[in-house]
């Protein structure tokens, strides 16, 4: 009976596990972690720049005043550090489905991950390097 | 009460085209089920007319098919569930989709039992047996873990309802992960990590699309989408 009641203690058990990493794994949570983030950044960009302010006024200008503060960088490098890997991803998920030969997908995978990296890169040096003093 | 029945019919020995055999039945019961029907067709109308079926009463799993456009045991699938006006019922049934067909309903299950090998759906635990000789204890807490994904039948229905298995039938499809599942969240199982490494390969459990094609499927209602949810969230987070 010793044994019936240490096991009858209404605790579960919780063992660990170590797996390795793979790229489907990272991707999935990813996925799940960037589209939270999203659902603030996306949001809010939107609310900002189309609901406060007006679609007519989104000028150069109106780009240069936001542009003039750190902040404003950094809440558009996460948006796009967080949206164009998503949604390539998600791209990529909907094409992996149906697309059988390994050959072609990995052709695929390759295309989008520098597609990917290029966008990324391109676009986060050039929100960062804005100077809003060079705007007329 | 009358039934008209739109089976889909196959023979791979004549060389036709699948096509749609039509069968009117009198004096059926609302409470007939589906299955009932069936041996009626082939009883009275068609001896050709080919499908599975063992006990008959949810627990085998061998009449699942496709009825009105959804998978479901043939067996405990009742008329009156299936709606009917002016005393006339019309009933679609089809083969399980997504799975090949051989002859009429009953289509080829190996696809669907090699993924369910794959997961190692047995018991591991290489410890000796306890002092007292006896079963391996665990608490009901423990127990509860895993008690919706022992009902599994194997019936198919899930993984064949499943679009990402219509995708790919290289994804190890709800069913198998249900199995997995019922091994993975057992305290008293030792391969849980093995078989985490399966599920978190390429054609494990991120396939699942969270559809819940499977759920509604599942002639058990079994909490499939649920259950791999906590599969997806063991191997994220490490803990079982």
């Amino acid at each position: 009976m010793a044994a019936l009641t240490e096991k009858t203690s209404g605790k579960i058990t919780v063992r660990r596990v170590k797996l390795q990493g793979n790229v489907e794994r990272y991707s999935w949570l990813f996925m799940r972690l960037s589209g939270v983030a999203m659902l603030v950044l996306a949001v809010g960009h939107m609310v900002i720049q189309h609901v406060l302010n007006s679609s007519a006024n989104l000028t150069i200008q109106f780009v240069a005043v936001q542009w003039s503060t750190w902040g404003w960088k950094t809440f558009d490098i996460l948006l796009l550090w967080m949206a164009i890997p998503h949604g390539t991803r998600g791209l990529y998920t909907v094409l992996a489905d149906h697309i059988h030969n390994p050959g072609a997908i990995k052709l695929i995978r390759s295309l989008l991950l520098l597609f990917i990296l290029a966008t990324v890169i391109w676009a986060t040096i050039a929100i960062a390097m804005f100077d809003s003093a060079m705007v007329p | 009460m009358q039934a008209k029945l739109r089976i889909r019919r196959f023979n791979p020995e004549d060389g036709n085209k699948p096509w749609w055999g039509e069968y009117t039945l009198d004096n059926i019961h609302r409470t007939d089920t589906v299955l009932d029907l069936l041996h009626r067709v082939k009883w009275e109308q068609d001896g050709t007319l080919a499908l599975r079926r063992s006990c008959g009463h949810g627990v085998c799993g061998s009449d699942a098919m496709c009825i009105n456009g959804a998978n479901a045991l043939a067996c405990k699938t009742l008329v009156n569930r299936l709606g009917g006006k002016d005393d006339v019922v019309e009933i679609q049934i089809e083969p399980l989709p997504g799975l090949r067909v051989e002859k009429d309903l009953i289509v080829d299950m190996d696809p669907f039992f090699d993924h369910y090998k794959s997961v190692m759906p047995y018991f591991v635990n290489d410890e000796p047996v306890p002092a007292d000789g006896r079963e391996r204890l665990q608490s009901p807490e423990d127990r509860a873990r895993f008690d919706d994904t022992t009902k599994c039948i194997l019936c198919a229905a899930c993984t064949s309802s499943c679009p990402s298995f219509w995708a790919d039938d290289r994804y190890v499809g709800p069913s198998a992960i249900v199995q997995a599942h019922r091994f993975i969240f057992d305290s008293r199982d030792d391969a849980f990590e093995e078989r985490l490494a399966i599920m978190a390969e390429e054609f494990g459990v991120w396939r699942c699309r969270t559809i819940f094609n499977c759920t509604n499927a599942c002639p058990r209602d079994i909490k499939i989408t649920a259950a791999i949810a906590e599969v997806k969230r063991a191997i994220t987070s490490g803990k079982v």
